[in-house]
């Protein structure tokens, strides 16, 4: 949360839409994504009562546990949603690409393509967990023998749940999670995790306003919760008298048949209704184009999918219950580095999102007044290539002498900071584009304070004509900055630099002090040297015959 | 019929609503409108199966595949979740018991058979476990509710014209009936009394007698092994960490921990005993007094 | 103190007040600043009826599911003397063998009458706090004792107190699922706040009754099904931090009397029901009377008072409907137009809110240059 997103939040109240905070697609879309809907009965640990499942919006698989505490149903159920998930899974088996070698690393192989499993809500992906961790330690043979899928799913799902920790991760992903990150509505977070009623703000019907069409999505009996909670009185006035009525003995097969399809029919309109917004949602997001570097951080996913494939053919035993305090501790290093990594990815790519950098002193943007691109350093050894540019900005960069910078626009390319000053007043905002008479410096004609615009309650920023007259007086405050910028690299390795590859006056250029490059590990004792603090070292995990048969009542 | 659903799903609507707003009233009137409407529903649906299946057709035919109510056109292809992995029959709701010999008992038969086994006061849950897994037949637990009720009635209207009745057993303190217990009105008076210990003592007792009645009969079910299971799980020193079960080890688990607490049990209830034999009639010491709470001496405290 | 009632009960109208309990105490201690909910409360009026009467019906309801399962765990840990309850307070306390004695306070002698019922509480735990070793040790359904708001509320933890090395622990059972030895944050955070009230309630009879430095521990006993199975496993929970919370939301409340003087002298929420219960008072001087009282709306509302869709309607507007870190962020300015106003430049900024304008101005140009002239 920032200035920026909240200011965006403002406008969507005062205009009745939700306001865009990128520009670009910041997640990886996959062509055939598999939607998942998944409900569970109130007042148990995790118990699975139906989901809507499938790759293609016009079928949907439903499936529906009629006797919810009985523990073969439920087994009966993950085994069907196995059979579905763990082929749509092993689908992606099919192609592979060969990676080219890099720094220090060989050519190798990786699956083209992975899969991606979306889930309306951060419940559902905690369903996912509890789900995979309820069925990966089962066996298909001995006392509590299950199909041989089910534990194949779970290994899949922990996989799965614990790529959604990591950030940037889109194997599997919430909607409202995506969507709230590319849009403002205009209500608080909290209302955000309802699908519904953001995605009444994001794409309300024709006629409604976002306002309206999030109101109405908060009403359980025309949008049903997205899940995996479902309403408790469509449990109490509903649901509870169908599950009754398939308890009966079934003296009656018939009887009870009816009894199972007016289950599955109220559970089908429980979830379709969700069904429908998250393909909704998928159709927005694929409107949008990706920022560039979605790509990369999708090859990793390819890679992290690889890896457990061929961790799973080698027969690897189940993730274990708990991390090893060592494993804890790196995870929690990994994170925090991850989540800094990619929010300066997504700053890199999206002008919108580095606008909060820029908000916060750690970039700014403006044109180039100025340009030595022959400039050469000759204090050292040998004679070096080091263009001189100077660029002018609004922003307020907190950046020191002698800070290196970089562009997302030249990501080759170090700048190091020679100096920050005043720069002449500008008659108005700078944009991008080309220069405009009077932004390059000369003595510009003082504006004069004019009356102030009356008050209007939808306006956002006034026109720049206005603008000069309104806010002259603060913008009198606070003048431009002139940055001067040494460049190196880039530029070929000539000591006069390849056309085009020194910034020249009157180009708009960014400068941040983010990065988005890589950072070795946070160095942590080998699990085998566990200081005696954390337990010591960790017994290696062996699944246990008890896993197999642990109960799931 | 899609009027008949149509109609359902409004009705499901506005009690929702009413449910919401707390409007019991009108939450009441529409949920008996809703039952109707779910009955007409279940009819017809019935009466098309019927006018569908052609004769010898198997009885196990689907029900048409049901779009949305919106018409939205989402087909939702239902799952098999009607029958079980393998396409075998469903799970049976009851498991059938073959009676022992002749026809099944009565109810209150029943409960003395599982009472006399245990020899202690009970609840229904554990009556009702111990039942079934060493008797035919099956109490379901919901039906001992009303029991003591009723045996009230029938020996306030002809005392002790039965040779036993199912009673109460009463707490030390007030000689009031303890909640949720059942108890034979043959058993003299000290055993159907509850002391502060009693609850555990009767459990460690129970535990034993359950333990030696599993060493009496040839080939206990799987019932009687989880009977006994849950007892080894909460005495310390019953259950060996093993998953195997010895019943002897869990009937000497059980006395040890008997022994620490059997001597103030027995006293307390001596004394409550006594007291209830002073001061209660009959009825009284069978079922408990009500009206009047009948507290210790001194014990009445601030 | 009955001056008191009596205004209360006028606010409130002819209905019975709803009773407190302590998920509704803890609720108390998370809008501290709200007029509206705070008399609402004390005056024990029924939110939920009123609300939807209001035209604004809560999202608040239980599932019967959740509830039986919850009922079915606490039979179950309790059955046969608080069977496997001992187990678990034995092997995970270090319980001595010989203690098990079971006092169950629900019913006393056929009376179910709160007063009987507290009064026998009080008398077997102080007996039990000033006895030597055989005073009791697991005490089923006591009924505790609360001053809110400088009234008594009844308060029965459906858990059990009991006495281990001389000192009280509050037991809470629970039906969510310690999964590998984690549970969900929330749910552990709201049983760890009504637990608190409970030991407070407990802390409270003991020094009412004199019993001397027996105390009640800060450590409550979590009881919950272990992993997917309906096992009971006991965890610790230290709830001083919840303690210090409750006892200065409650001292504050205690001037509930001072904020009831504030407000008009006709007030009243009545809905005038009649027999049959259907209510006859127009819901438009009804939505006046509730406006006439401030609240303070925050998103967090909505998982708390059965108010908060009529108090999120008022609040439209205002950027704390937002939430606190967006409203933070537009510089803590009051509404969602000054904010837009400020940021555009329309608006001249007070002086303490130079700072937080120049900053929305800035978001404003920044937000213009990336997304054009539509922004």
């Amino acid at each position: 949360m920032t200035t920026l997103t909240s200011l965006a939040r403002a406008q969507a109240v005062a205009t009745g839409m939700a306001q865009p905070v990128c520009t670009m697609r910041h997640v990886h879309l996959s062509d055939r994504p598999l939607v998942l809907v998944p409900l569970v009965l109130a007042g148990e640990a995790n118990a699975p009562l139906a989901a809507l499942v499938g790759d293609d919006p016009a079928a949907g698989r439903l499936l529906v546990v009629s006797q919810p505490r009985n523990r073969d149903r439920r087994f009966a159920f993950a085994a069907e949603l196995a059979e579905i998930v763990v082929s749509y899974v092993e689908g992606y088996y099919s192609s592979v690409q060969t990676v080219p070698g890099g720094r220090g690393q060989d050519e190798r192989t990786r699956f083209a393509d992975a899969p991606q499993v979306l889930v309306p809500n951060p419940a559902c992906i905690g369903f996912v967990r509890l789900l995979g961790r309820s069925t990966r330690f089962r066996r298909p043979s001995g006392e509590y023998a299950v199909d041989p899928a089910v534990p194949v799913l779970g290994r899949w799902l922990s996989f799965l749940a614990e790529r959604a920790e990591h950030p940037g991760s889109c194997l599997l992903l919430a909607a409202t999670d995506v969507v709230a990150l590319h849009w403002a509505s205009g209500q608080s977070p909290v209302e955000d995790l309802n699908l519904a009623a953001l995605m009444g703000w994001v794409s309300p019907p024709a006629g409604m306003t976002g306002a309206e069409a999030a109101a109405a999505g908060e009403d359980p009996v025309t949008w049903p919760p997205a899940g995996p909670a479902t309403d408790p009185t469509f449990d109490n006035e509903v649901l509870a008298r169908l599950i009754a009525a398939c308890d009966l003995p079934d003296d009656d097969a018939r009887a009870r048949h009816r009894a199972e399809s007016a289950l599955q029919a109220a559970l089908a309109a429980q979830v379709a209704p969700t069904w429908r917004l998250m393909w909704r949602a998928i159709d927005l997001l694929r409107g949008m184009p990706p920022g560039s570097r979605v790509a990369a951080r999708w090859d990793a996913d390819k890679d992290a999918f690889t890896s457990y494939a061929g961790y799973l053919r080698d027969d690897g035993p189940p993730q274990p219950r708990r991390d090893s305090a060592v494993a804890a501790a790196q995870r929690l290093n990994w994170l925090e580095r991850a989540q800094a990594s990619y929010a300066a990815q997504r700053a890199l790519d999206d002008p919108l999102v580095m606008a909060e950098h820029r908000l916060s002193g750690e970039a700014f943007a403006g044109p180039v007044t100025a340009a030595e691109p022959g400039r050469l350093d000759s204090s050292g050894k040998r004679r070096k290539l080091r263009p001189l540019i100077t660029v002018v900005t609004q922003d307020s960069p907190r950046i020191d002498q002698g800070a290196t910078l970089v562009s997302p626009s030249r990501p080759s390319q170090q700048a190091r900071v020679i100096s920050v000053s005043a720069a002449p007043l500008q008659p108005g905002p700078l944009q991008p584009g080309p220069l405009q008479p009077g932004q390059v410096p000369a003595q510009p004609a003082l504006v004069q304070p004019g009356p102030a615009q009356p008050a209007s309650p939808l306006a956002l920023a006034p026109s720049p004509a206005s603008a000069t007259a309104a806010s002259a007086p603060a913008l009198a405050a606070r003048r431009p900055l002139a940055v001067v910028l040494e460049l190196a690299g880039g530029m070929g390795r000539a000591l006069t630099p390849e056309p085009g590859s020194v910034p020249e006056p009157g180009e708009w250029l960014c400068y941040t002090t983010l990065t988005d490059s890589y950072q070795p590990q946070g160095s942590f004792p080998d699990r085998a040297d566990t200081p005696w603090t954390h337990g010591g070292p960790p017994p290696e995990y062996v699944p246990a015959d008890e896993d197999a048969s642990e109960a799931w009542s | 019929m899609e009027s008949l659903e149509r109609r359902l799903g409004e009705l499901r609507a506005e009690v929702r609503r009413a449910a919401a707003s707390r409007d019991a009233a009108r939450v009441r009137a529409l949920r008996a409108e809703l039952r109707n409407a779910e009955r007409d529903w279940d009819d017809a649906l019935a009466r098309l199966e019927d006018r569908q299946l052609a004769p010898g057709d198997a009885a196990t035919s689907r029900a048409p595949l049901r779009t949305q109510p919106d018409g939205s056109g989402v087909a939702v292809v239902a799952g098999g979740a009607a029958t079980a992995p393998g396409g075998g029959p469903l799970p049976p709701a009851r498991l059938a018991a073959a009676p022992a010999d002749g026809p099944l008992l009565p109810l209150r038969e029943q409960v003395h058979q599982a009472l006399t086994l245990l020899d202690v006061p009970t609840a229904p849950k554990l009556l009702s476990a111990v039942h079934d897994a060493f008797f035919a037949g099956e109490i379901p637990s919901a039906r001992l509710t009303s029991l003591r009720r009723d045996e009230e009635r029938s020996f306030r209207s002809a005392p002790f014209a039965r040779p036993y009745y199912l009673c109460a057993a009463l707490t030390a303190e007030l000689l009031a009936p303890a909640r949720g217990l059942l108890a034979v009105s043959t058993w003299p008076m000290d055993r159907r009394v509850i002391g502060p210990l009693s609850p555990r003592v009767n459990y460690l007792s129970a535990a034993i007698r359950v333990a030696e009645s599993f060493l009496r009969i040839p080939g206990p079910g799987p019932a009687a092994q989880r009977l006994l299971w849950r007892f080894a799980a909460n005495i310390p020193g019953a259950a060996d960490g093993t998953r195997a079960m010895d019943p002897a080890l869990v009937a000497r688990a059980a006395r040890a921990e008997l022994e620490v607490h059997a001597d103030d049990d027995r006293q307390t209830r001596a004394a409550a005993a006594a007291r209830a034999r002073r001061q209660l009639d009959d009825a009284e010491q069978l079922f408990g007094s009500r009206l009047q709470a009948v507290p210790q001496a001194g014990a009445s405290g601030e | 103190m009955n001056d008191l009632d009596a205004r209360l009960g006028r606010i409130r109208g002819d209905a019975a007040p709803r009773p407190h309990n302590a998920r509704t105490i803890a609720a108390l201690t998370s809008n501290p600043g709200c007029a509206r909910r705070a008399i609402m409360d004390a005056a024990g009026v029924d939110k939920p009826r009123l609300a939807s009467y209001l035209g604004f019906t809560a999202p608040f309801g239980q599932s019967q599911f959740a509830i039986t399962r919850g009922n079915a765990f606490e039979a179950q840990v309790k059955a046969n003397g608080c069977a496997e309850l001992l187990r678990l307070l034995r092997e995970q306390l270090g319980l001595p063998i010989p203690e098990v004695s079971y006092d169950d306070l629900e019913e006393v002698g056929g009376q179910r009458s709160p007063l009987v019922r507290h009064t026998s509480t009080r008398s077997l735990l102080t007996r039990a706090a000033r006895a030597g070793d055989d005073a009791g040790t697991l005490f089923d359904h006591p009924l505790l004792r609360l001053v809110v708001g400088g009234r008594h509320v009844y308060l029965e933890p459906d858990l059990i107190a009991f006495r281990l090395g001389g000192r009280f622990h509050v037991v809470e059972i629970k039906s969510f699922a310690v999964i590998d030895g984690q549970a969900d944050g929330d749910k552990v955070a709201a049983a760890a706040i009504q637990s608190a009230v409970y030991v407070l309630a407990l802390r409270d009879l003991l020094r009412e009754t004199g019993t001397g430095p027996v105390d009640v521990a800060h450590e409550v006993i979590l009881v919950c099904p272990e992993n997917f199975s309906n096992r009971p496993v006991a965890t610790f929970v230290d709830v001083r931090k919840q303690i210090t919370v409750l006892r200065r939301q409650l001292s504050r409340l205690a001037r509930i009397e001072a904020l009831v003087d504030l407000q008009p002298p006709g007030l009243t929420f009545d809905l005038e029901l009649d027999d049959a219960g259907v209510p006859h008072r127009p819901a438009a001087g009804l939505a006046d009377d509730v406006r006439a009282v401030p609240a303070r709306y925050a998103p967090e509302c909505l998982a708390s008072c059965e108010m908060c869709y009529f108090c999120r309607d008022e609040a439209r507007g205002q950027t704390a409907a937002l939430g606190r870190a967006a409203a933070d962020e537009l510089g803590a300015v009051p509404t969602v137009q000054v904010a837009l106003g400020l940021a555009g430049g329309t608006i001249t900024p007070a002086d303490d809110q130079a700072e937080a304008a120049a900053l929305l101005r800035e978001a404003a140009r920044l937000r213009q240059e990336c997304l054009g002239a539509t922004a």
